[in-house]
């Protein structure tokens, strides 16, 4: 099944491919980049479950997420310490879950998470500002920002408590046409 | 429904928004009956619908500890989802793994082999699709127009492009039907020989007399030849071709403004407006190039730009007083006054024009510059009226106080209007001077349309480098000087470029009868024409900072479209009804339609070879008994679309309702279930803040 490789064992692949929709090709190829960040810190040998974390300084210079505004986001909400430090099964685990085959509820439950920036499990103004902010990189006014998150609460709070709980979220991108085509990266 | 607005106060209680009875975090995924959902099972198409080992106890210990903040307790469910799916950290799916000791745990070669391929072939297919789009024609260039200048610049090029493809259709079915039969089957003897000789020069090619007036370019060229059946004859195709291409283009112009309308229109509302789906759905996560990501935030950007300017102009709007809005619609009373005075006065000065440059003089008696001036004094005066009045109505509307869309539409109507006025106008006096002309007439007819196309094409070029190009240069070199700043800062003004599409495209089938190669010198002045604007835009021009809503304006350029191509058949109509004078003709057969033959005759020919009773049928759709049942017929059809469409709507209205009704129900039978389950698993923990709770706020339903 394959050239021998020492990276991993079989029993270890077997569980990587049982937890993410990776195969077991593109698990070696994910380390390889995952190795590239810092080469000297992540050792060839994962047989034995190093505890290695890559700091997110490193993680967010990667082709894949350099352009986009969430990176540092996205790289905390897959991080255990909430930090941003990435050991190699959170590092799989977050393009897992951004990946073609990932379904959709798994998508909005991260989407969820990502746009969530103080983690209370709602989408209050504040992260709606913040949100807003990194996509527009500052070219709108404040009293702009504040209208446009208020219309945008609006429209997608349906139990009326002025703030995205994980429901109005869902039900909101569930109607959106290219959410499942726009979240998602390519590795 | 008549209640348009759902109550949902009375769903709320403090289970929506926080659990009282548990301190465990009600996630509405993480709960125990999430997964026996139908909903969610019929969303999970690969499951091993096992008899579950019922997990029904507490979360774990040992793996709470592992998940610190990500999942507050997460529910080992059923084995029927599969690991992939759930929303813990690997170190945790491992530990479930284990737990579970599922039997497909081994995924097996063959298995990841498929699903590889099918990630290669989606991929494979994705690859295809984007180069099937990019084979369309300048499709990157529109893209990068469309992020720097937004959507209604866009607009422009797609039309642009989509009257390219237009005319290149029609120079195919031209060449098929008129160019073809004459090459194969040759002209009539008494035609006069294509060389370049005698009083022809190079002017000809802007008068189109001379050499050009003997060439294809034009109708008299089309003299029948040896294809002489009864039915089958060059003038037959000739007219056959000419009505083809304005019916195709009829049916397609038509589908695309009413597609145009359904989408913008009726579904756009749903999208456009919608800012939610803009912020979280906006971004495109597989973006890495820098350049591509500044082109999506610009396209962020105006998209909340024109929403933020249709929300500024509609607050405006609802604080007006009465004083104010009778002062403003008087406002705009007199403002209509002046632009139809305006338009009137337009009206004269190309009346004037007309008559000056049909006064020939004696030939030879003036030089060719002035010969040249006075024949083209008529598309002129044209082009001048259509470049200054335009703007004075773009400052007309500007003090009506409009939102800004509706500003950029009306300006649209008024200079349409002009246009197609000013062109019918020019049409009806040249009419009325032709008729005494003892030249052939199509010629001439065909001559003055082939003017204006040149003409007008000459105008687009000088304007972009002789007056663009040096105004952005006067720009960057001195910014300061007063030139500079009385000129200002151009922008792309979409509407005005349109007009003069709209207005060519019209000038080519009101003179495609006349001068079949029209559409040929069409695809090569559109095709210029890109390219200068493109040029025009892109180096010249900078991002108006208004954004108007192009989707509206799109559906108005299609449909003017189709106004033009409404008045080139009815002057096409109007002229082939008209009696033919006998003396006009009898030098030289002119044309397909030449010695004392006109389009009854030789259409009457035709329909008298066919079988009797193709006669009776054809007679029978000609007489008003026909007309009366089709008109009834097309009112009973549309009565019944129109009513169907509401009743459609209305189903829409209370379905939606029904949805975020029963979501509320849902949402809320989620949350009892856990709350009465945590109770029934931890009665010592829960009671007393569920006491205490219950006592301090009381139940809001």
């Amino acid at each position: 099944m394959g050239n021998k490789q020492t990276t991993f064992t079989d029993e270890q692949l077997e569980a990587f491919q049982d937890c993410t929709f990776f195969t077991r090709k593109e698990i070696l190829r994910l380390h390889g980049r995952y190795r590239e960040l810092a080469p000297h810190l992540v050792p060839l040998d994962y047989t034995n479950s190093p505890d290695i974390r890559v700091p997110p300084t490193l993680i967010v210079t990667m082709p894949e997420l350099k352009e986009n505004p969430f990176r540092d986001r996205i790289v905390e909400t897959f991080s255990e310490d909430g930090l941003g430090n990435l050991s190699f099964n959170d590092f799989v685990d977050m393009f897992s879950a951004f990946c073609e085959t990932s379904p959709r509820e798994l998508k909005t439950i991260y989407a969820f998470k990502i746009y969530d920036f103080n983690r209370d499990s709602f989408i209050c103004k504040e992260d709606l500002r913040r949100t807003l902010n990194k996509l527009t990189k500052g070219e709108l006014t404040p009293e702009e920002v504040s209208l446009v998150c208020d219309k945008s609460i609006e429209e997608a709070d349906l139990d009326g408590d002025h703030k995205l709980s994980f429901t109005d979220f869902e039900n909101m991108v569930s109607k959106a046409p290219d959410f499942l085509s726009n979240f998602h990266i390519r590795i | 429904m008549e209640n348009k607005t759902v109550n949902f106060m009375r769903l709320l209680s403090e289970d929506s928004t926080h659990s009282t009875v548990s301190s465990d975090s009600c996630e509405y995924y993480q709960t125990e009956i999430f997964d026996l959902l139908p909903s969610i099972q019929a969303s999970r198409p690969e499951q091993s619908r096992k008899p579950s080992e019922a997990y029904q106890d507490g979360p774990v210990p040992g793996e709470e500890s592992i998940h610190g903040h990500l999942s507050s307790g997460p529910r080992d469910k059923a084995p029927t989802q599969p690991l992939r799916n759930m929303v813990i950290c690997i170190q945790g799916k491992r530990s479930v793994r284990d737990r579970r000791k599922m039997q497909i745990s081994d995924i097996g070669f063959w298995v990841s082999w498929r699903r590889s391929q099918s990630i290669t072939m989606k991929r494979v297919w994705e690859q295809m699709g984007g180069a099937l789009s990019g084979l369309l024609p300048w499709q990157h260039t529109l893209h990068a127009i469309e992020g720097r200048y937004g959507f209604g610049v866009k607009a422009y090029f797609v039309l642009l492009r989509y009257l390219v493809n237009l005319n290149l259709l029609h120079c195919a079915l031209i060449f098929g039907f008129i160019v073809g039969p004459t090459i194969f089957y040759g002209r009539s003897k008494s035609s006069e020989p294509l060389k370049f000789g005698g009083n022809d020069s190079v002017l000809d090619f802007f008068l189109g007399s001379g050499y050009l007036d003997r060439s294809p370019v034009f109708y008299c060229f089309y003299t029948p030849g040896s294809l002489n059946m009864q039915c089958l004859n060059t003038p037959l195709l000739y007219l056959a071709g000419i009505l083809t291409i304005l019916f195709l283009t009829l049916i397609l112009v038509v589908r695309r403004t009413t597609v145009g309308y359904k989408h913008t229109w009726m579904l756009g509302k749903q999208y456009s407006m919608n800012v939610s789906y803009k912020i979280f759905c906006g971004w495109d996560f597989t973006i890495q190039d820098p350049a591509a990501a500044t082109l999506k935030h610009s396209f962020i950007r105006n998209d909340l730009k024109l929403f933020l300017e249709e929300q500024s102009f509609s607050l405006r709007e609802a604080q007006r007083t009465l004083g104010q809005r009778v002062r403003l619609y008087l406002l705009r009373f007199f403002l209509n006054l002046l632009v139809l005075s305006l338009l009137g006065g337009a009206f004269y000065l190309i009346y004037f024009a007309t008559n000056k440059s049909q006064d020939q003089g004696i030939p030879g008696e003036r030089q060719w510059l002035v010969i040249l001036v006075l024949q083209y004094l008529p598309p002129i005066t044209i082009s001048f009226v259509n470049l200054l009045l335009p703007h004075i109505f773009r400052k007309i509307s500007s003090f009506e106080d409009y939102s800004f869309t509706m500003q950029v539409n009306a300006t649209l109507v008024r200079s349409i209007f002009l246009k197609l006025a000013s062109l019918g106008i020019y049409l009806f006096f040249i009419f009325k001077h032709l008729k005494d002309q003892s030249q052939c007439l199509e010629n001439l007819f065909g001559r003055e349309m082939y003017k204006l196309c040149i003409f007008n094409f000459l105008t687009a070029f000088c304007n972009a480098f002789f007056l663009n190009y040096p105004r952005k240069l006067l720009q960057e070199k001195y910014p300061s000087s007063l030139l500079a700043q009385l000129w200002g800062k151009q922008c792309f003004l979409v509407p005005f470029n349109v007009l003069d599409l709209v207005y060519i495209q019209t000038v080519s089938w009101v003179g495609v009868f006349y001068c079949p190669l029209l559409p040929l010198i069409g695809v090569v002045t559109l095709t210029a024409t890109f390219y200068i604007q493109k040029f025009s835009v892109l180096r010249c021009c900078v991002a108006e900072q208004r954004m108007f809503r192009g989707s509206s304006s799109s559906v108005l350029f299609h449909f003017m479209l189709l106004l033009g191509l409404l008045m080139a058949v009815a002057t096409l109509g109007f002229n082939l009804y008209q009696p033919r004078e006998p003396a006009c003709n009898h030098r030289f057969s002119c044309g397909p339609f030449g010695n004392g033959q006109n389009v009854f005759n030789v259409t009457g020919v035709c329909v008298d070879s066919l079988p009797s009773p193709a006669q009776s049928t054809l007679s029978y759709l000609n007489s008003s008994a026909f007309a009366l049942p089709l008109i009834l017929a097309e009112i009973i059809i549309l009565t019944s679309y129109v009513s169907r469409g509401r009743a459609n709507q209305k189903a829409i209205e209370r379905l939606k309702d029904m949805l975020v009704m029963s979501s509320s129900d849902k949402r809320f039978l989620v949350k009892q279930h856990t709350t009465l389950l945590r109770r029934q698993r931890n009665p010592c923990r829960v009671r007393p803040a569920a006491i205490e709770e219950n006592q301090r706020l009381p139940p809001e339903s």
